[in-house]
């Protein structure tokens, strides 16, 4: 089992390494670069762009930038030469050992062009509503789809199996954005307006959520905090939610029925067991280990949709931060986000091959 | 494929939404049991059936299980009429830019569906929401289809050089299509869009291809692994047929229902997410109306609650997807050789 | 061949009997009038038609069809395990110890299920759940339905994979289906199935998916076990090889129908009905070696598009124009208690019959030789 799983996060590593390749090419190719934010402002010169460029080190050769960027090269020299740093170890080893302080390598995912605070604090601050927001919907999609697909699967072409094809198809169908859409103006529109259109926490009641002041309003009231989220939460929930549950649900159900029609079922059967054991024990079991790699395969998704979903209700976690940096143009940022969300997917899939070859009695590693 | 559609990989196979022999009961056809039927006939192996065998090609084939899917044909007649609203719908009532309010019509607030207006009107510039939907209809669906082919023409083509030749040049694709698969390929199309887009159609068109043809790749290059050592591929080689003809006239062929199934699920997609694209303002030219830029201008509204003015254009885009979608199953069936007619 | 009973008393068993009253003490099993009908998208189904046998306490009865002839819908019926829809049990009734079970509540006939009958099915390589280990599913019958603790059903488990044969059980309950052979997994879902001492055993081609070698040895071990738990056995197979060495009694069925009933012997060694022939002239044997194995002409008639007479008609080498028209019915033919689907045992078909011996005593060509 070690060994399987140190194997995998060695394969996973030249993944990595090209999708940092990939995204710095897309970057580096685009006309203007960096300062094309600049591009429709009279007042900066184009000397003011030249300086610009040798404050970021655009100035530099495209290699000697991603090698820099990585961490590969020692950053205060100029060029490619150096992979040797000064303490006399090479520079690709973590910052403990390579002695350099720069580059993704080092840990240090550099400086944010649009803000100028650090890419890994952003990152950071970034990280927990997002994870709030994708984690609270992942359990309760992952939850529902498997209710509603198995038991479309044990009622098979009942009322509730068809209601729940047609939510399926047209669910699949559906924008995330366009139901984002939907929800604030049925919800938040001057109709009902129930409940908040965007944002993390009501404004006027608590301080912006992350900040030191946050967490003191948090401490001293809890329950209003966690309600004032949980409120919220509960569009962009809906919206990640119902567009995600409608593949999963007919995946399980496709999944649940395949093992519903095999010869240990007839078996389980056979000996005389109630259906309720047979549907939830014998054939859930089984349907349910594809899934486990499915959910691994959909974290990118899940990912994809927390941009958007965030993009429409401004929620403050990493959708916002790409969609910004996009923007702006923030290449370090960019680079950071989408860094950070890579190692998350490769990570999400090898948790699913370990997962599937815990649940699996057949595989062996 | 990008992000919004889901490969939804099933258990048994490449299916959107659906699986295997289960797709047609999905609705109002509640009483056929196909499955069961399936079984039954499995343990009728051998039985004669006395059934008068018409030749009929590949083609003749699917054609005629592609008019027993129900669905996929309501779906193909969705998918027609969409496309000649798109063709000729701008032609007869194009989108004027310039034509501003006069200036008795200013008012901020828009206006719901009427007889005159059946979509509504916009807030601000009063628009019609109908004229918008139909010229926007035209882009998207150019969008989405064009994207396709072109990213369809990339994936069959490095597909089949990495599953015909093999060896060092096969692994760099592939792990080249791995890397792309690892990152949420929205981000990448967003990010692309951004830089290169420009607000023009056609770079958009391109960078949504350059972005689709990775999953095609993966099945074609899987399609010429199996299918090249099949006995008919062997046999061309032996009698000294040429690799460009093998590839072309016996592989390919082959390859074509899977890819054309896998082609409708990137449509969906790329519909999709050109119009999130340009939701965000990074796809074409927000001054001209696509789905994605209709939506977009919407939200600035939404404290008026001119429900209508997003509304149609979502619907069209599930119309859309919809429709796609059917036509897929439909053709995915119909094209598979272990389903009857 | 161990003769169960005498041949008169064979005969009662399968005499009919009136509906609505049970048969007698002596038997265990009573199927009668049996149809079973599977409604699908091209139309009905007929897969079980009007079937009458019956199993004797401890007594051992095998029913031997082409594949789709109906004998596994049949054990699937008396088990009430098919899915309805698609499946319609349209008639007849099943008696079982005293009781008529086609109408008990499902969860009485649960209790019956694994407890009093049990089934032995013919894949043993996707008949055990993979996920849970063998000795799970067999402790989870065991603890079903005989009431006793978890340590007590692991007992009772390694006891019945001792039983059927299976080295140092104890280490093997904890493995996975998939961990063992073929022929292992036959012998554990065997041990599953005698675990609770059931009182009728039905195996639907125990040994189809097994190798040659591998197949004689579980037949062998179905008749020991048999022999010594005194439970009856229903043996569904193909193969008349495998129910000659098996059963006392042996059904011949045919497209949903039984066309031939009686003893082993009987039915083996003097069949009259033309598909029996047909089946046993198909069977390789030493005296025949050398010369071209005889099949039955032509295929098994569409379930949807049956022939208007004798389902065998369009097959039989003896058919004639009367076949074609007249349904038969199962009549008298043959030794005492053996019966026949075949207008040649009717007084219609009488005179052709006599021909037919005469040319057979005159030394010509064996009957139900089909070109």
């Amino acid at each position: 089992m070690g060994k399987y799983i140190v194997r995998r996060v060695i394969q996973a590593i030249p993944v990595l390494f090209g999708i940092t390749i990939v995204v710095y090419a897309i970057l580096l190719a685009a006309p203007g670069g960096p300062t094309a934010r600049f591009a429709n402002n009279p007042r900066v010169t184009e000397a003011d762009r030249e300086k610009f460029k040798k404050a970021w080190g655009l100035d530099q050769p495209v290699p000697v930038q991603y090698c820099r960027w990585m961490g590969i090269c020692n950053p205060n020299n100029e060029g490619l030469a150096v992979f040797i740093s000064d303490q006399g170890v090479p520079n690709f080893l973590p910052t403990a050992i390579g002695g350099g302080t720069n580059g993704i390598l080092h840990g240090d995912f550099g400086i944010s062009i649009s803000t100028g605070q650090s890419v890994s604090s952003m990152i950071a601050r970034a990280a927990l509503p997002t994870a709030i927001l994708a984690g609270t919907a992942l359990v309760i999609w992952l939850i529902l789809a498997t209710l509603i697909g198995s038991f479309s699967a044990i009622k098979r072409y009942s009322f509730f199996d068809q209601a729940s094809t047609v939510f399926a198809y047209v669910g699949y169908a559906m924008p995330t954005f366009w139901l984002g859409i939907m929800l604030i103006f049925i919800f938040s529109g001057p109709g009902l307006n129930i409940l908040p259109a965007g944002g993390m926490t009501e404004t006027r009641l608590s301080p912006p959520f992350g900040t030191e002041a946050y967490w003191a309003y948090f401490a001293a009231n809890p329950f209003q905090a966690i309600a004032d989220i949980g409120r919220h939460l509960l569009l962009p929930v809906i919206t990640l939610v119902v567009v995600n549950i409608a593949g999963d649900s007919r995946f399980i159900r496709a999944s649940m029925l395949e093992s519903l029609s095999q010869d240990y079922v007839r078996t389980a059967k056979a000996k005389g067991l109630r259906n309720r054991v047979v549907w939830f024990k014998h054939a859930f079991r089984n349907a349910m280990l594809p899934f486990v790699t499915n959910v691994g395969l959909e974290i990118p998704f899940l990912f994809a949709g927390a941009i958007v979903t965030e993009t429409i209700f401004s929620w403050p976690g990493m959708g916002r931060l790409t969609i910004d940096a996009t923007r702006d143009y923030d290449y370090p940022l960019l680079m950071g986000v989408l860094l950070i969300t890579a190692i998350l997917v490769v990570f999400a899939n090898l948790l699913a091959d370990i997962a599937y070859a815990v649940v699996d009695p057949r595989i062996k590693y | 494929m990008t992000q919004e559609a889901k490969p939804l990989s099933t258990p048994t196979g490449s299916s959107p939404i659906d699986v295997e022999a289960d797709a047609i009961p999905a609705i109002g056809m509640g009483v056929a049991q196909p499955d069961e039927a399936a079984a039954l006939r499995r343990e009728e192996a051998g039985a004669d059936y006395e059934v008068a065998l018409e030749s009929l090609n590949q083609w003749q084939l699917a054609w005629r299980k592609f008019r027993h899917h129900r669905l996929a044909l309501m779906g193909l007649g969705i998918l027609g009429a969409l496309i000649a609203v798109a063709i000729v719908g701008p032609i007869l009532w194009p989108f004027d830019f310039n034509s501003i309010p006069k200036p008795d019509q200013i008012v901020y607030q828009g206006r719901p569906p009427s007889l005159a207006h059946p979509f509504g009107e916009t807030g601000g510039l009063q628009r019609d929401v109908l004229n918008l939907v139909i010229n926007g209809a035209r882009t998207s669906l150019f969008i989405g289809f064009s994207s396709m082919m072109l990213g369809v023409l990339i994936g069959t083509i490095v597909g089949s050089i990495a599953g015909f030749l093999g060896g060092v040049l096969d692994n760099v694709l592939m792990r080249t299509v791995d890397v792309f698969l690892s990152i949420p390929l929205l981000f990448l199309i967003l990010v692309a869009s951004r830089v290169f887009g420009n607000g023009n159609v056609l770079l958009i068109v391109v960078i949504f291809a350059f972005f689709s043809w990775m999953g095609i790749s993966r099945l074609v290059r899987s399609l010429f692994l199996s299918i090249r050592e099949r006995e008919f591929v062997e046999a061309a080689r032996a009698v000294g047929v040429r690799d460009r003809r093998i590839i072309f006239r016996h592989i390919l062929p082959n390859a074509i229902s899977p890819i054309v199934v896998s082609a409708s699920l990137i449509v969906a997609a790329n519909i999709i997410a050109e119009a999130f694209v340009s939701f965000l303002g990074f796809g074409v030219n927000p001054i001209y109306p696509t789905w994605g830029n209709i939506l977009s201008n919407a939200l600035t509204f939404i404290p008026l609650g001119n429900w209508w003015w997003p509304f149609f254009p979502g619907l069209m885009i599930i119309l859309t997807v919809l429709a796609v979608n059917f036509v897929g199953d439909g053709l995915r069936d119909a094209l598979d050789p272990r389903t009857r007619a | 061949m161990t003769a169960q009973g005498s041949v008169e008393e064979i005969a009662v068993t399968i005499a009919e009997r009136p509906a609505g009253t049970p048969p007698d003490e002596s038997i265990l099993l009573d199927v009668r009038g049996l149809q079973t009908h599977f409604h699908v998208m091209d139309g009905t189904v007929r897969a079980v038609d009007g079937v009458n046998f019956s199993v004797p306490r401890g007594g051992t009865v095998g029913l031997v069809g082409e594949s789709a002839c109906g004998k596994s819908v049949t054990a699937l019926t008396i088990m009430r395990l098919l899915d309805i829809p698609p499946a319609e049990i349209v008639g007849g009734e099943v008696w079982f110890d005293g009781t008529e079970i086609l109408g008990l509540p499902e969860d009485e006939m649960r209790h019956l299920r694994g407890n009093d009958i049990a089934m032995i099915f013919q894949e043993p390589l996707t008949s055990l759940n993979p996920v849970f280990t063998v000795g799970d599913q067999i402790a989870e019958q065991v603890r079903l339905h005989m009431k006793v603790d978890k340590k007590e059903a692991i007992d009772r488990s390694i006891e019945s994979l001792r039983l059927v044969g299976i080295p140092s059980p104890e280490q093997r309950i904890k493995q996975y289906p998939h961990e063992m052979s073929g022929g292992m997994r036959q012998r554990v879902m065997i041990a599953m199935a005698l675990s609770c001492e059931p009182k009728l055993l039905i195996a639907d081609e125990p040994t189809t998916a097994l190798d040659v070698t591998i197949q004689a040895q579980i037949l062998e071990l179905l008749k020991s076990v048999q022999a010594r738990t005194k439970s009856a056995l229903m043996l569904i197979t193909h193969d008349l090889g495998v129910v000659a060495e098996m059963v006392d009694e042996i059904v011949v069925m045919y497209a949903g129908q039984i066309v031939e009933q009686g003893t082993a012997e009987q039915v083996l060694t003097a069949p009259t009905d033309p598909y029996t022939m047909g089946l046993i002239e198909s069977l390789p044997n030493v005296e025949k070696r050398g010369g071209r194995l005889s099949a039955i002409k032509g295929v098994v008639p569409s379930p949807f598009n049956l022939p208007p007479g004798c389902r065998f008609a369009p097959r039989c080498p003896y058919a004639w124009d009367a076949c074609r028209t007249t349904s038969p019915e199962l009549v008298p033919a043959g030794g005492p208690g053996q019966r026949a689907r075949c207008l040649l045992h009717t007084p219609a078909g009488a005179a052709r019959r006599a021909a037919m011996l005469d040319t057979a005593a005159s030394g010509g060509a064996t009957a139900g030789q089909g070109a």
